[in-house]
């Protein structure tokens, strides 16, 4: 408190001076943060590029195509790829940050087959039919479009890998030292040659599959599902998962880890740890989408060589029963907000072009979603993938049950499927609960 | 005695104008109001705002309408919640639990001076240095059933027989290793803070009066390091019931927290919007609850002049 005195009893000047500086250093701090306020809020819309997001370009087939684009000037913009999470549901969490938001640079978005019906309600990405009319669309498979409508538009072009689809992958040259001629017709099938071929061969898996709590899960269970004759929804957008059939396809699913086909940790893999598992060379038989293809060959990634490697469509439940495949892949939009519509149109269009995918697709491994393609001898060659699956990729590729809440039913489908996968629950409990939760779910989207 | 109530009285009476009548005192009020606005408007507002919303059944599209306490109701209900709230609060005892005990040991052992205890003392605080999320990532490639050493290893003596990333039991236990490795550090830092300031001379006069190390021990270092177990402990409580980064990169949307349900109901799904803010703002207040309960049952000082 003596300070006080010594203060006040000092000369005027000295706390004037004090009284001043602050007045000074408020004003002063007080318009700096105006300053920032004000700088922040101007950046951040036209960057004067075309910005295209997609996940990792692993095979370098993105920046080549990029640099195509810009060095023939198709556009007055350059284009540039703006690499995002590899995971697809990391991606979405980010395009969903921007977008919420409502002020995105982002001009081309590289979507998932499940997202044009999730961010066409919320006018997040333009309707492309004016542009891509029905005579373009034919030359496309018809599922691949099917899933970018909304309403009466089509809201994203299907680039590639479309369609994505699940296929069984063997290791032919196992196959035929254990005197086995053709890959397993059936889901029983599979399971005892996976059970034989692995413990005459020492090789530690019989058979791998993405089954975690995760968007992959569910296409691998939907598979099971389908192909022994239940459905998720109907045509008329009815939830019908609690039949005798869905409950059989999740039985099955259990049974593979029940039976010793496929070890028990498969409930905690994704793409990574199966794929990993196969490219060492330990597991004969694989369920994965038709980019493993692309790995062997490579020798970093892989000893395996492509003469070993042999495709069969997704086994069924009883022989002569159809096989389904989960569709998965790519497709590219226009982000709803963006200035730069006539460009961003000009390089979907220059990367949808026969001509840009015939390259990403020999580059890397993938399917094209462009019917014409798939005779294409020189892809062939490239991708066997495309000549062995054809029919398979042309046909029985089937969409998940998506609809504006694929959210919420993809978050209780994956922890129920999962859980049956395990053994936690049995596989009718799965669908009951399921029938309840998704029916709930399709209620509150009227 | 008569004089200091005497003036504790005026003091009440003129404390207004004895604030803002001196003007040292004002301009320092002023000093204060930039950051006190600050802290409202980033602070409060949007607790503020979440709460408004929780009592609304808004989604990420727009503003809805006031639906009272529903979201409370179906967030009680929630399978999901109850799962959370029962993991989070094992997490939040077992690891402050096991954390205070490592901790205080670790600390009571470089407290001493020994040759290299400066060393030591950096070394002990390489866990807690890692960032959450590399640490996590790190530890599920160790419980990987493939490449883990630590599925290997619990293999091999025949303690597990399931992949570790498969089980929720085994998860958990994983997370609370994870969290008890990382920030033991933190603690045993904190209560080693709290030992320094002890005198020797009061275990001195101890050892001269014959008492044994227990003796010492509970009824020396225990009530003078009160202050500082307290802080560590509220900190750490806290920080274990918000958990999140841990249990969702660890656990790869296996193991649920409080957090998790937050974070699935308003940021991936779009129809849990409601219960996932209705859970933000149940944290919030449970928080507040758990911080109060320490400064006012347990006594813990919040500042020097109360005593």
């Amino acid at each position: 408190m003596t300070e006080r005195s010594e203060g006040s009893g000092a000369s005027a000047g000295r706390k004037l001076n004090r009284r001043d500086f602050l007045k000074m250093g408020g004003a002063g701090l007080a318009g700096a943060a105006l300053l920032g306020t004000a700088g922040c809020g101007g950046g951040g819309s036209g960057s004067g590029k075309i910005i295209f997001t997609m996940g990792p370009d692993a095979d370098g087939s993105i920046a080549k195509l990029v640099n195509k684009f810009n060095k023939e000037k198709i556009s007055k913009l350059e284009a540039v790829h703006r690499e995002m999470p590899a995971s697809s549901n990391a991606y979405y969490d980010k395009l969903r940050t921007e977008f919420q938001a409502g002020t995105s640079d982002i001009s081309v978005v590289g979507v998932d087959v499940i997202w044009p019906k999730q961010f066409a309600p919320q006018n997040w990405i333009m309707d492309l039919s004016d542009r891509f009319p029905a005579s373009a669309q034919k030359e496309f498979i018809p599922v691949t479009i099917s899933v970018a409508e909304y309403e009466d538009g089509v809201f994203a072009v299907p680039w590639c890998s479309c369609p994505d689809a699940g296929l069984l992958y063997y290791r032919k040259d196992l196959l035929d030292d254990s005197g086995i001629p053709s890959p397993p017709e059936t889901w029983s099938e599979l399971e005892e040659m996976a059970l034989q071929v692995s413990k005459e061969a020492g090789v530690q898996n019989g058979f791998v599959f993405q089954g975690s709590n995760y968007e992959g899960g569910v296409c691998n269970a939907l598979e099971y599902i389908w192909t022994h004759g239940g459905d998720v929804i109907d045509d008329d957008e009815n939830v019908v998962i609690d039949s005798p059939e869905a409950a059989a396809g999740l039985a099955t699913y259990n049974r593979m880890i029940e039976s010793g086909a496929a070890p028990e940790a498969v409930a905690n893999w994704t793409e990574t740890e199966s794929s990993a598992n196969f490219y060492n060379g330990d597991s004969v038989f694989i369920r994965y989408w038709p980019s493993l293809y692309g790995g062997f060959g490579d020798t970093e990634t892989t000893k395996i060589k492509p003469e070993q490697i042999g495709i069969a469509p997704i086994p069924v439940d009883k022989p002569g029963n159809p096989t389904y495949s989960c569709l998965g892949g790519w497709q590219m939009a226009i982000y709803a907000n963006t200035e730069i519509e006539e460009d961003a149109w000009k390089f979907i269009e220059f990367m949808t072009s026969e001509e840009s995918m015939r390259e990403r697709v020999i580059i890397g491994g993938y399917d094209p979603s462009r019917k014409a393609l798939y005779d294409d001898p020189e892809i062939a060659k490239a991708t066997p993938v495309v000549k062995l699956a054809k029919d398979v990729l042309l046909k029985n590729v089937k969409s998940r049950p998506v609809t504006e809440y694929y959210g919420d039913m993809s978050l209780e489908m994956a922890e129920q499927f999962n859980s049956a996968l395990k053994g936690d629950i049995s596989p009718e409990e799965a669908v009951k609960t399921l029938q309840e939760s998704l029916s709930q779910i399709m209620e509150e989207a009227q | 005695m008569s004089v200091a109530s005497a003036s504790t009285e005026k003091k009440k009476r003129g404390w207004f104008k004895e604030e803002f009548g001196n003007p040292e005192r004002r301009t320092a009020y002023y000093m204060v109001l930039p950051s006190l606005l600050i802290i409202l408007i980033v602070a409060f507002f949007p607790i503020l705002y979440g709460f408004v919303l929780s009592l609304t059944d808004s989604t990420i599209s727009g503003f809805g309408s006031f639906v009272g306490l529903e979201n409370y109701v179906e967030m009680f209900q929630d399978t999901d919640f109850l799962e959370g709230l029962s993991n989070t609060v094992i997490f939040t005892v077992a690891s402050v639990t096991l954390e205070f005990f490592i901790g205080l040991g670790i600390a009571l052992a470089i407290n001493r001076a020994f040759r290299g205890r400066g060393l030591v003392r950096a070394a002990v605080l390489v866990p807690w240095a890692f960032p959450t999320v590399i640490a996590a990532v790190m530890w599920r490639l160790m419980f990987q059933n493939q490449v883990g050493i630590i599925q290997y290893a619990a293999d091999t003596l025949g303690i597990i027989s399931e992949p570790i990333l498969s089980s929720r039991t085994l998860l958990l236990m994983g997370a609370i290793l994870v969290d008890v490795w990382k920030t033991t550090p933190f603690v045993a830092l904190l209560l080693l803070a709290g030992l320094q300031v002890i005198p020797a001379e009061v275990y001195e006069a101890a050892r001269v009066d014959g008492a044994n190390w227990m003796q010492r021990f509970f009824r020396i270092t225990l009530p003078l390091l009160k202050g500082a177990i307290l802080v560590a402990v509220l900190f750490r409580t806290l920080d274990a019931y918000r958990v999140y980064d841990l249990f969702w990169v660890m656990g790869n949307r296996e193991l649920a927290s409080l957090s998790t349900y937050v974070y699935e109901g308003v940021r991936i799904s779009q129809l849990q919007f409601g219960p996932g803010n209705a859970a933000a703002v149940f944290i919030f207040v449970t928080a507040f609850l758990i911080a109060l309960f320490f400064i006012r049952v347990l006594g813990m000082r919040t500042s020097v002049e109360e005593e």
